[in-house]
């Protein structure tokens, strides 16, 4: 795995809808810039050999280095991968939907639900917004919530950003009713 | 990027800190490993709908002094203590209610830019970027040396955005700083140049 850069981002929430948010809510988004591992080989057919050599060290990376930069325990969680623009979505695909990335993450986090995922491809500087979801309930509304994300200048046209987010709670003045109210 | 600090800044909507750790730079790992982040504070810009004559000195030193405070804490938490920072710069993005007058009141008096410097033990005086804009525009912070500002080597912008903010009534108000030069530096510094005038590159102008 060829790493170029690794960009950590904190977001502190003090006040939503003119009120105060306390204790303040806390979103933490790490991610590393790579270079794509079928970068310049045509159509690879088969992806499992470039999944193997890189999507577990991936995942180890960064799963300890999210909870770090959030410093308390995930409540929510999410992941991303945003492909340069001569790489297919589906190599960004290959590295995050395996359970050999997202193992790493749900251990360290005490998670046991999939993580949700947004999966693009976009030139260096391209928004992206990181879906988070709880970490034992899908369906916990109050901790729905997306995280933008931007890198100035990654993915190049043969890279691919590959993030983890986390959150210590769910939407700041998260107030709709549970979805068994509805059921 | 510590979770619980004390500090209150009047009207402090969030706080957004990037940092970046550069692994490799054209291929290859740089000499020193650089780290350079940003501290960004959302607040309401106290001076909407007030008039171009209306004196801002008190708010200045109401709001500035805090603002300089949490910004540098979160620096130097992000980047491994102030010791390890030698960069830094500012900026100010007001919303479209605003005018610039309002962000550069926050960021280029000394009520911000002394404890600024004073807080990261620096000499030099803090190069800056300041900006109008809707929520969500980049703005691209330059750095240069804390203490000897000429120092070529350590010339070097970071990419600062906040997604939602500011709204039209707010400032954004930026710390940032590096933990040393750009990746790969090579084009030389006043003590190496030659001696470069017009006269002296006749032949290459002409």
């Amino acid at each position: 795995m060829k790493v170029r850069k690794i960009v950590t981002v904190v977001e502190e929430i003090r006040t939503e809808g003119g009120r105060e948010v306390w204790p303040p809510a806390r979103v933490a988004v790490v991610a590393a810039v790579i270079e794509n591992p079928w970068a310049g080989q045509g159509f690879v057919e088969d992806l499992g050999p470039g999944i193997d050599e890189t999507a577990s060290d991936l995942g180890a990376m960064l799963a300890p280095q999210v909870l770090a930069a959030l410093e308390q325990p995930a409540e929510a969680y999410g992941k991303a991968a945003i492909v340069g623009l001569d790489g297919e979505v589906e190599h960004g695909s290959a590295l995050i939907h395996t359970l050999k990335f997202g193992d790493h993450f749900r251990k360290a986090a005490n998670a046991t639900t999939l993580l949700p995922a947004v999966e693009k491809r976009g030139p260096a500087g391209v928004v992206f917004d990181i879906p988070l979801k709880h970490i034992t309930d899908a369906t916990i509304r109050s901790h729905h919530q997306t995280v933008e994300v931007r890198i100035a200048d990654a993915p190049h046209a043969d890279e691919i950003v590959v993030a983890l987010a986390a959150a210590a709670q769910g939407r700041p003045q998260q107030r709709l009713a549970a979805l068994s109210t509805e059921q | 990027m510590q979770a619980n600090e004390t500090s209150t800044v009047p009207g402090l909507r969030k706080l957004v800190v990037y940092r970046e750790t550069l692994v490799t730079e054209a291929g290859a790992r740089p000499a020193r490993p650089v780290q350079q982040a940003s501290a960004a504070a959302v607040v309401r810009n106290p001076w909407v709908r007030t008039g171009p004559s209306r004196d801002l000195s008190e708010e200045v030193a109401r709001i500035a002094p805090s603002l300089a405070r949490l910004l540098t804490d979160r620096l130097a938490d992000a980047l491994g203590g102030v010791a390890a920072i030698e960069a830094f710069g500012k900026a100010a993005i007001v919303g479209n209610a605003g005018e610039i007058e309002h962000g550069g009141a926050l960021i280029h008096t000394p009520y911000f830019g002394n404890l600024m410097r004073e807080f990261l033990e620096g000499e030099s005086i803090i190069c800056f970027a300041d900006a109008r804009a809707d929520a969500g525009q980049p703005l691209v912070v330059p750095l240069w040396h804390k203490t000897h500002a000429a120092t070529r080597s350590h010339y070097q912008t970071v990419s600062t955005r906040v997604p939602d903010a500011p709204r039209a009534d707010e400032i954004v108000v930026v710390a940032a700083a590096s933990t040393g030069p750009r990746p790969h530096p090579r084009i030389g510094d006043r003590a190496t140049d030659p001696v470069i005038t017009v006269k002296s590159l006749e032949s290459v102008l002409s």
